[in-house]
Formats: structure tokens, C-alpha cells, sequence
């Protein structure tokens, strides 16, 4: 039957007909859900609504009614910003795109009927399908840890009652106190994400717990922007933060929420706060889907359909791609290219080629920015990097105050690029 | 001497002939005389010659050593010209690293619209502005100096710009408190405006006019396009706003369609010749900022007019 479609579908691509194209199964406007509005599904949705100008029924699933960006998170947690500025609502994407918001989980995915199945009972029809659930966690990759202990250990890794969490843990540190972060293994979303949080979390700490240390147990040799962090690190919190690399066993850690535990390779130690990353995989609804191999979704580069189905689209951090980070700069750039995909091949509207890119800015200390970035394309085989650059040791206040700067526009660009 | 040995030869005849020869000799003796008198007359005469010559030869060579110190004073003028220039270079350079050195310099527009009853005998600013006896000055800030195409610069500003000399508050600043130091051959008949408050307040009126350079460094270079060495045959190209239209969704996750410019700058409304020379510079690595030259590097000249054509009149 899929085969049948597409040759379909190739056929009336090959003819040429004047009027608008339509290409929906039997019935009226042709309709896309996509489920997640998180930065890969809000941009998705909005950019084929927008675009399509109503030629395309938009159904987004999403269970929050305030989406609250894991980017600018940490800097939450630094004191930077507050949780008010990293919430977002749904109202705009339905009222000026006639986006139909639908607040409520997707718990199942009928591949054959084309249907998705809500919580609340409902199932919606559609004739394409974007999953950008973002990620999950990998029961057991630390020892002692599950969802069950996410409110004594928290990971703060979605945001929102998490990150809310971890800060009220951190203000209330003893003087002297010891916070505890265990990295995750590689991949994970935002790289730099949980170095940016020990920056961050130092930072209140130098301000309010002077004396307080930071212990990061890390299974990884290296991370995002290593230097650059080290050299801050050293630089405004010299003498706070201990890493504990794979070399001396950091990966070999586990945890004991009830007693506020690490053991890092038989060195157990007492903490006051204890922030668990765990490992990732793709969100569960991908896996429901049938979409995922492994932790993760293959897609096709060109457009980000699924290897296991071309009418099924995964966007994000969810997605197996190729050389992208998962951030969310990826996802929303990812979205875009989908969305015309998913636009041309349902509209007779014109099909560009792929083009993707990704900058991911950290905050180290007050207007002491960093920035890492590079730009990709599609090839055969996956999402391949182009050229890259990343902000160097050394550089001038001056610029690092710019590179700042430059990360609060972004979060306003791409805000204003996935709500509209 | 050979007639006397013949006289001693000729015995009584030298006698009888001594009166005669006597007669002959002072009459010789005359006109020696007169003839060593014409002969002194005539070197008096040459040396009355020489004499102004002489004179009017030092007349040359003081007037001589006179324009080798106006050569002298002159260089030493060039030099300082370019040592401002430099500094200037070098001001703007420390100014792009802080802003706050630049911005400094902004005083009150209201009393700057006063005082540039100053300058508009010769100087347009606003919609419209045209270059008259002195170029137009719209877009000044951030412009290479003697750039504007059809105003014909002195040599010596045209230097200037050849060194690096751009125009932000503290250049300006130093070229309107006096022009000449600034620039010694500047065609710009100004005295100087030598009160700083008062330059300020003159800064921040023009700088109105300079698609407001905004409170972050990158604004004040990058939002407008400056340098126009773009290949004629690229500006030429004309873009297909579709294409431009799906290219900039990769824009705006930073740079905001409404034309917000908080941390980064503005990109829409832009004159495409603008937008299609900022893309060039930066593919070309002349502008600084990495994320926008990896965008840029891999955009085609036919992306770049695509892009151009789309902003161009995109209105949220
Ligand atoms: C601390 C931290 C800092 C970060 N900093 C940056 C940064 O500076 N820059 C950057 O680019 N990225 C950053 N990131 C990464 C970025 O947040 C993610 O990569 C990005 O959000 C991924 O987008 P996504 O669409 O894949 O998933 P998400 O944005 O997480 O969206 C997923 C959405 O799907 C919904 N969902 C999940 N399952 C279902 C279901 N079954 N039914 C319906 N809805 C469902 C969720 O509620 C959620 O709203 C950071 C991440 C963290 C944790």
C-alpha cells in the first residue's frame, strides 16, 4: 500500500497540472499532526501552517500549555533569568496560524490507519506524521537512579518543575556544601548543556556559598567546548569544581538517593545536592511508533522521514541524523527543512534543497559568553557537517560580552521562530 | 724689449728721437691709461652684474630654503595626518571592543539639530539628502570615510580612508574639532567645533540619520553595507524571492523577522545592494563574526540575491 502511494504520488508529480495540487487520501485538505510542540514540533507546525496558507489541516499534540525552553535554563539556575522568561504558550500558533492545538499526550501510533491515539481517548487521522518528542531517559545507566528518584536526585534535563527543583536544592546548600552533577554519556542533548550548568550553578555559588564545592562525575574523556569552560572555570571559580573524568573511573558511578550518595568507583561520597543526568534515548512515543532502532529514529537527511516509513517524520533531539548535536538550534533547523518537504509532498509547492545549521552559546560568568558552531547538508547517508568554528581561549571581555549579547537575540530569534 | 735692443743698435738716432719718443710715450701712457680706466669701468660694470646677480641668486636660495621648510612642515603635517588617521584606525578598533567608548560620545540630538545650522550650507542630511558642496550625510556612522559615489573628496581624506579611516563618534568627533589637523588638505572650510559637549550633542543628531547603530557593537558596522567591491555582475543578479523566502527560515532563528535587534542585528528592509554586499564581506571573511561567515560561506551568489530580494520588503 505505501509503495502503491508513493508511485502514486510520483505520477502526479511527473504530470503537469495548473491548478494547485492537493495530495490527500480521499479526503479534502491534506493533514499533518505533529506531535511535540517543543523547538523541532513548534517550528514544524507553524512554518507548514504558515506556508501552506490553510492548503494543510495542522494538529499539534502537546500535553503542556507552557512550554518552558531547556535552552536559557541553566542560565535560570545562575540567577540570570527568571522561570517567567522561559515559558512559552501555545495561544499564538493557534489563533494566528489556525494551528489546532491539541493539549494532551500521544500514548499510541497506527502506522497502517494513520492514526494517532490520544490519552484522553481521541484518535486523530493524518496523512503525514512529525514525532519531535525530544528525549527520554535509559532505565539503569545510573546505578541507583530512576524516575522514581528524579525529586531527591533531580536531572533538570526537561525543563520546567525539575528545573525549579534543582534550584530551590541549590539555594538551600549548607555553607560549604558539595553539589554533585553525574554527566551523561554521549549522546545527549544540548552537549555543553551540563557544563554550562556546573558554570552557572558555581556562579550562584560563588555569590551565596562561597566555600561550597562542585563534583562532576563524568563517563566521557572530553565535552563540548572543554577548553573554554576549563579556562573559565580556572578563571572565575578557581579551586570550586572537581571533575572526575573516565580516567580516574568516572564512569563507574552510581548513586544511593536515600542516603544523598555518589560512588564514584568506590570513592562514596556524602552530597547535598545531586543533579543525575542519566542516559538518553529518544522519546518513548518514537519508540510506540515503531520508528526507532535502538535508542534513536533513523531519518533521511533530505527530509527527515523515517527510514522505517516516509510518512512518519522524526525531528530533534529524537532523531538519529548524522553530525548534528542535539540542541535545539538543530531541531528548529531540522523542522524547516521538513516542513518543506512535508509541504511540497502534500501541495504542488516548490521543494528546496536541505540546508541545516547549528550554533549552541554558553553563559560561563556574567558577560562571559562562548559559542561553538557549523553548518551541514544532506548526503546519501546522513546530516553531514560542512565547516565549523568554535570561540576560542583567550579571547578579549569585549567579545565574550558579545557573544552574550548575540545568545539573548537568539533566544528571542528562535522564540519568536517556533510560536510565532 | 726687442725694440730697445734694436734702439741700442741704432746709436745717434736714439738720440735725436728721444724728445719725440718721449712725447710718444706719455701719449702711449694716456692711452693706457684710458684703456685700463675703460677696462675698470667695464669690470665695475660687470661686477655691478654679478653683484645683483648675486642677489637675486639669494633671493633664490632663501626663497628656496623657505619652500624646503614649507616641504618640511608640510611632511610633518602628512605624518600627523596619518598617525591621526591611525589612531583613528586604532581608536575604532578599541571602540568595536567597547562600545561603551563610542556610545560615550552621545550627547542631546535636539541642541545637535541646532548646531548643524553649521554645516547645512553645505551638507544635506535626511530623506532626500544630495551631495552639495559637501557630501551627503545620511548613513554616516560606520561608513568608510570618502566613500559616498559621485562627491569628489580632497586627496587628503581619500588617504585617509585608504589607511582604514572609518567614521564613528570618536573619529568624527576629532574631525569636526578641527578639520585640518584632522586632515590638512580637507576641501572641508571649517573652523572646528571645540566644544566637546557640543560635538557630542552634533553626533547624536547625525547620528539619527545613520540606521541607528543600536546599543551593540555589531550595529554599527554591519547595518549598513559599506563596502561596495562586489562584483557589478553579482549585484546584478536578480533574486527569486521563493527560494530567498524557505533560505531565510535559516536566518531567522537568530535574527527576528519582526526586525527586532537585540544582541543581533536587523536584517529586513535592507537596499538589496546592501544586503548582497554584507553577505559578500562576510563570505569573504572581511566581516568578522564566524557564525554569520559559516552561514554566509556556503550561500551561492544566486542564494545571496534570493535572500536580498526576499528581505528587502519583508514586513511582520
Ligand atoms: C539544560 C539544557 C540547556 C540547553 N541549552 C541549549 C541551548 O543553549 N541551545 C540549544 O540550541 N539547545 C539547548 N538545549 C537543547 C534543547 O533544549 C533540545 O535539544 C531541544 O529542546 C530539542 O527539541 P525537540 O523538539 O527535539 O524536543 P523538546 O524541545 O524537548 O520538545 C519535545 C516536546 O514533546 C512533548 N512530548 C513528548 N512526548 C510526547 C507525547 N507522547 N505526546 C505529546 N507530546 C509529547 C514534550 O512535552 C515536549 O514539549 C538545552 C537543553 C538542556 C537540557
Amino acid at each position: 500500500m505505501k509503495l502503491n502511494r508513493r508511485s502514486f504520488v510520483g505520477a502526479i508529480a511527473a504530470s503537469t497540472l495548473a491548478a494547485p495540487m492537493v495530495r490527500a487520501g480521499g479526503h479534502g485538505t491534506p493533514r499533518v499532526v505533529v506531535v511535540g510542540g517543543g523547538a523541532g514540533g513548534a517550528t514544524a507546525a507553524r512554518y507548514i501552517a504558515k506556508d501552506s496558507k490553510g492548503a494543510i489541516d495542522v494538529t499539534l499534540i502537546e500535553p503542556t500549555r507552557t512550554y518552558y525552553t531547556c535552552f536559557f535554563s541553566n542560565l535560570y539556575l545562575g540567577g540570570f533569568k527568571q522561570m517567567d522568561d522561559l515559558g512559552h504558550s501555545y495561544g499564538n500558533l493557534a489563533s494566528a496560524y489556525g494551528i489546532n492545538v491539541v493539549h494532551d499526550w500521544a500514548v499510541g501510533v497506527d502506522r497502517d490507519a494513520k492514526t494517532v491515539t490520544l490519552a484522553g481517548g481521541g484518535t486523530v487521522p493524518y496523512d503525514k506524521l512529525i514525532l519531535s518528542p525530544g528525549i527520554d531517559f535509559v532505565d539503569g545507566s545510573v546505578p541507583g537512579w530512576d524516575l522514581s528518584s528524579q525529586n531527591a536526585m533531580p536531572h533538570a534535563y526537561k525543563a520546567g518543575s525539575q528545573t525549579e527543583l534543582l534550584k530551590a536544592q541549590l539555594m538551600a546548600m549548607p555553607e560549604g556544601g558539595v553539589y554533585a552533577m553525574v554527566a551523561p554519556p554521549n549522546p545527549y542533548r544540548c552537549p555543553p548543556g551540563p557544563y554550562e550548568r556546573v558554570s552557572m550553578v558555581a556562579h550562584y555559588l560563588k555569590q551565596n556559598n562561597p566555600t561550597a564545592k562542585i563534583l562532576i562525575a563524568d563517563p566521557k574523556p572530553k565535552f563540548s567546548k572543554q577548553g573554554l569552560f576549563e579556562e573559565g572555570w580556572e578563571k572565575h571559580y578557581g579551586g570550586m569544581i572537581e571533575r572526575i573524568g573516565p580516567d580516574f573511573g568516572g564512569e563507574n558511578t552510581s548513586v544511593d538517593p536515600a542516603a544523598m550518595t555518589v560512588d564514584i568507583d568506590g570513592d562514596v561520597n556524602k552530597v547535598d545536592v545531586c543533579n543525575v543526568i542519566p542516559a538518553m534515548k529518544a522519546g518513548r512515543i518514537a519508540e510506540i511508533a515503531g520508528v526507532t532502532d535502538g535508542n534513536w529514529a533513523p531519518v533521511n537527511a533530505v527530509d527527515m522521514s523515517t527510514k522505517a516509513d516516509p510518512d512518519v517524520y522524526v525531528l530533534g533531539d529524537a532523531s538519529q541524523q548524522g553530525d548534528m548535536p542535539k540542541s535545539g538550534f538543530s531541531a528548529n533547523s531540522q523542522a524547516k527543512v521538513c516542513a518543506n518537504a512535508v509541504r511540497g509532498a502534500l501541495t504542488d509547492s516548490r521543494v528546496f534543497p536541505a540546508k541545516f545549521s547549528n550554533t549552541c552559546w554558553s553563559l560561563i560568568d556574567t558577560n562571559d559568553g562562548v559559542k561553538v558552531g557549523a553548518t551541514y547538508e544532506a548526503t546519501d547517508e546522513k546530516i553531514a557537517k560542512v565547516d565549523g568554528f568554535v570561540s576560542q581561549t583567550g579571547e578579549s571581555a569585549e567579545l565574550r560580552k558579545a557573544t552574550y549579547e548575540e545568545s539573548e537575540g537568539w533566544y528571542s530569534g528562535i522564540t519568536a521562530d517556533m510560536f510565532g | 724689449m726687442s725694440s730697445s735692443v734694436f734702439l741700442s743698435g741704432a746709436g745717434i738716432a736714439a738720440l735725436v728721437l728721444a724728445g719725440a719718443v718721449a712725447v710718444a710715450t706719455a701719449n702711449r701712457d694716456r692711452q693706457e691709461l684710458a684703456t685700463a680706466e675703460a677696462a675698470i669701468g667695464a669690470v665695475h660694470a660687470e661686477r655691478d652684474v654679478l653683484r645683483a646677480k648675486v642677489s637675486e641668486l639669494q633671493e633664490t636660495v632663501q626663497e628656496h630654503a623657505a619652500l624646503e621648510e614649507r616641504i618640511r612642515e608640510l611632511e610633518a603635517a602628512l605624518q600627523d595626518r596619518d598617525a591621526a588617521s591611525q589612531t583613528a584606525e586604532d581608536a575604532a578598533e578599541d571602540s568595536e571592543d567597547d562600545p561603551a567608548t563610542v556610545l560615550a560620545g552621545i550627547g542631546d540630538a535636539e541642541n545637535g539639530k541646532t548646531l548643524f545650522r553649521q554645516c547645512s550650507g553645505c551638507h544635506e542630511i535626511g530623506a532626500g539628502a544630495e551631495n552639495g558642496v559637501g557630501p551627503h550625510l545620511n548613513l554616516l556612522f560606520g561608513r568608510k570615510a570618502a566613500s559616498i559615489d559621485g562627491y569628489r573628496y580632497s586627496d587628503s581624506l581619500m588617504r585617509a580612508a585608504t589607511n582604514g579611516l572609518e567614521w564613528h563618534a570618536d573619529t568624527l568627533s576629532d574631525y569636526i574639532a578641527d578639520p585640518r589637523t584632522f586632515a590638512s588638505g580637507t576641501r572641508m572650510s571649517y573652523a572646528g567645533m571645540k566644544d566637546d559637549a557640543d560635538r557630542r550633542d552634533l553626533l547624536a543628531f547625525l547620528r539619527i540619520y545613520s540606521d541607528n547603530p543600536a546599543d551593540i557593537p555589531e550595529a554599527d558596522p554591519t547595518a549598513v553595507g559599506t563596502d561596495h567591491s562586489v562584483d557589478p555582475e553579482i549585484l546584478a543578479i536578480a533574486g527569486d524571492a521563493e527560494y530567498g523566502e524557505y533560505l531565510s527560515s535559516e536566518c531567522t532563528t537568530c535574527h527576528q523577522a519582526s526586525g527586532s535587534d537585540d544582541g543581533i542585528p536587523s536584517i529586513v528592509l535592507w537596499p538589496e545592494e546592501d544586503f548582497v554586499t554584507a553577505m559578500h564581506a562576510y563570505k569573504e571573511k572581511v566581516r568578522p563574526n564566524p557564525v554569520m561567515q559559516l552561514i554566509a560561506g556556503r550561500l551561492s551568489n544566486e542564494e545571496i540575491a534570493a535572500l536580498a530580494a526576499y528581505f528587502k520588503d519583508l514586513e511582520e
